[in-house]
């Protein structure tokens, strides 16, 4: 018999058959990272790409899936992480942490201007502001010769102990996972409980003693700080910086990761930003995909393989928003409550994951 | 002493119309007292100011004696303004417990970044919050929708669970913006008791919009009446039920 099957009211005491298979699940999900890392630098490379996108996609989540305000111009605030953390690297030889730290720190700020913005529009006219400010970023201070070393772009070197890329991507699981638990936090405190309520209604929110001002900018800044680091952690990757990295085609992509996956739901943002992450590298790659591409002269070919995820992101976007509202996260909904202790059978009433 | 709320002489204007002209009105200690007016009067305008929501062109706001007409919203939950919707003031797309622990958002003793870090202080603090909801929802009897999503919920048990979420910021006059609608004729009975029996508890001072008769007779000490955009008239439910004007303007053959 399973826990739980008389509503006696008392919590349902997890016991050793319950908690076995959910532990096995996660070991496996472990023992996937556990391989990214081990099977070499390729590998490491996709699944490192995977976990900062993670951060992103968190990092927009908060602004656009908790807060209620879109923003189009992500990739400025990561591209600005990753300039300031390059910069600070190559031209001060900062350390690492603190080269980081400043990326971070970088995001955070852009995103404090932003959300000034913010407090006067809403709506479809700040999600224009926020596109122009990303744009204007990358054709303006990306482009400044003496911050990104021109077009051969900044280089940003790992530390030694960090040049294999399985370190770093294990570093970058860490940020992934440090990520997630703020974001978890955020929802169960009272700043993640202020921003939804600004979300719903800022008259509202107000009429509950929240700050909407306050709120809307730690918000902005928070959402900034995470932006900032993922775009570190990119010119890390990669290790240099390279202003036309940051095009609006990303911040695009950002968007799409965090709709297709779910507005506000963590574990379907996740999901997504790791699955848009790899689309655009692994597809090409894949058999049926290059199989069904071969079918046409070899021009038209190489334009199915050049814009074939662009093509499937904008499909799965058009899917999401008229067929399946709530993303990847309404799809998996019942694997993520089971994980977390829950039945995999959703009760009759739910609660937001 | 002063009254615990005090409006005169506020001005609205929206364009080309004059949303409130000059009023002024007072709602003393222990007090519940009663706005009510036909459509477009002005009285959810009038709350707007009173709540700080909407700043009047014109006039003062005081609250017990002190001017507030400038202070922002959130601010004056934290002196004891405690607010209802016309349209049921909660985040539809949480739970019933998260909208009462949002309710007490001043009461939640902890910094916003204490909170992403999750200290010792924080969850006990927390648990603090989720006691005092469960504490309300007793009081107010729904406890069964403890768990629930508010979009969930029927228009009638949401504007009760309103009241909650406003007791929830602790308030000291509580402004209800028709808190019977949705509600059947024995439910809005039930309200009536359950406002007064507010006010003898907790020593809860309120203003009240509300179309529903029976129930401003019932709880109200004073009737303030709008019409558009002007006080018509005002004294207790029985005089201004009598009154030509009223019910010329609003309350038809009801009365």
């Amino acid at each position: 018999m399973t826990a739980g099957t008389y509503d006696t009211g008392l919590r349902a005491r997890p016991d050793v058959f319950a908690l076995l298979p959910r532990a096995v699940a996660w070991l496996a999900i472990g023992g996937v990272v556990a391989l990214c890392a081990s099977t070499g630098a390729t590998v490491a490379g996709y699944a490192t790409l995977a976990a900062i996108y993670v951060v992103v996609g968190l990092s927009l989540n908060v602004v656009l899936g908790y807060t209620g305000q879109l923003s189009l111009g992500h990739q400025g605030l990561v591209g600005a992480g990753a300039l300031l953390a390059a910069y600070t690297s190559t031209a001060h030889s900062a350390p690492f942490v603190v080269a980081l730290l400043f990326g971070a720190l970088a995001g955070g700020i852009c995103a404090l201007v932003v959300g000034f913005v913010a407090l006067r529009i809403s709506g479809l006219y700040l999600s224009l502001v926020t596109l122009v400010f990303g744009v204007t970023l990358q054709q303006s201070l990306f482009e400044v010769n003496a911050l990104t070393g021109g077009g051969a772009g900044e280089p940003a070197n790992r530390p030694h102990f960090l040049f294999s890329n399985s370190r770093f991507f294990l570093v970058c699981t860490a940020f992934a996972i440090a990520a997630t638990y703020l974001d978890y936090r955020l929802t169960k405190s009272k700043a993640g409980r202020a921003m939804f309520a600004i979300k719903a209604d800022e008259r509202v929110a107000a009429s509950m003693g929240v700050n909407v001002v306050g709120y809307k900018l730690f918000a902005f800044v928070l959402s900034g700080l995470l932006a900032g680091l993922a775009g570190a952690a990119l010119a890390f990757s990669s290790q240099q910086f390279n202003g036309s990295d940051y095009s609006f085609n990303l911040a695009i992509l950002f968007v799409l990761m965090t709709v297709v996956g779910g507005v506000g739901s963590r574990a379907g943002v996740i999901v997504g930003s790791i699955f848009f992450a790899l689309l655009g590298s692994l597809l090409p790659t894949l058999r049926p995909f290059k199989w069904f591409a071969g079918l046409f002269p070899t021009q038209t070919a190489a334009n199915i393989l050049q814009f074939g995820p662009g093509f499937v992101g904008a499909l799965l976007l058009l899917l999401t928003l008229t067929f399946n509202s709530g993303g990847i996260a309404q799809q998996i909904a019942p694997v993520v409550r089971w994980l977390t202790g829950g039945r995999f059978k959703e009760a009759d009433h739910a609660s937001g994951s | 002493m002063p009254p615990v709320l005090e409006v005169s002489g506020v001005s609205v204007r929206f364009g080309g119309l004059q949303a409130l002209r000059d009023l002024s009105l007072e709602v003393n200690e222990w007090e519940i007292v009663g706005l009510i007016g036909p459509n477009g009067a002005g009285k959810t305008t009038a709350f707007n100011c009173i709540a700080g929501v909407q700043r009047p062109d014109r006039g003062i706001v005081r609250y017990r004696g002190r001017d507030v007409t400038s202070v922002p919203a959130h601010k004056r939950v934290a002196l004891g303004f405690g607010r209802t919707f016309q349209n049921v003031g909660m985040v539809k797309t949480s739970t019933v417990l998260d909208n009462l622990k949002t309710a007490q958002h001043l009461k939640a003793d902890y910094s916003a970044p204490a909170g992403l870090i999750g200290t010792t202080m924080v969850s006990i603090r927390e648990r603090e919050l989720t006691r005092r909801a469960d504490a309300l929802l007793e009081l107010l009897g729904l406890t069964a929708l403890r768990d629930r999503l508010v979009s969930s919920l029927p228009y009638g048990q949401l504007k009760l669970l309103e009241l909650g979420c406003a007791l929830a910021t602790d308030p000291d006059l509580l402004l209800l913006d028709e808190p019977s609608s949705g509600m059947g004729p024995d439910e809005s009975e039930q309200l009536a008791d359950r406002l007064l029996a507010l006010r003898a508890e907790f020593g809860l001072t309120m203003l009240v919009i509300e179309h529903h008769v029976p129930l401003v007779t019932r709880v109200c000490d004073h009737v303030y009446v709008l019409n558009f955009g002007e006080l018509l008239t005002d004294g207790v439910p029985a005089e201004v039920r009598a009154h030509p004007g009223v019910i010329a303007a609003y309350l038809g053959s009801t009365a």
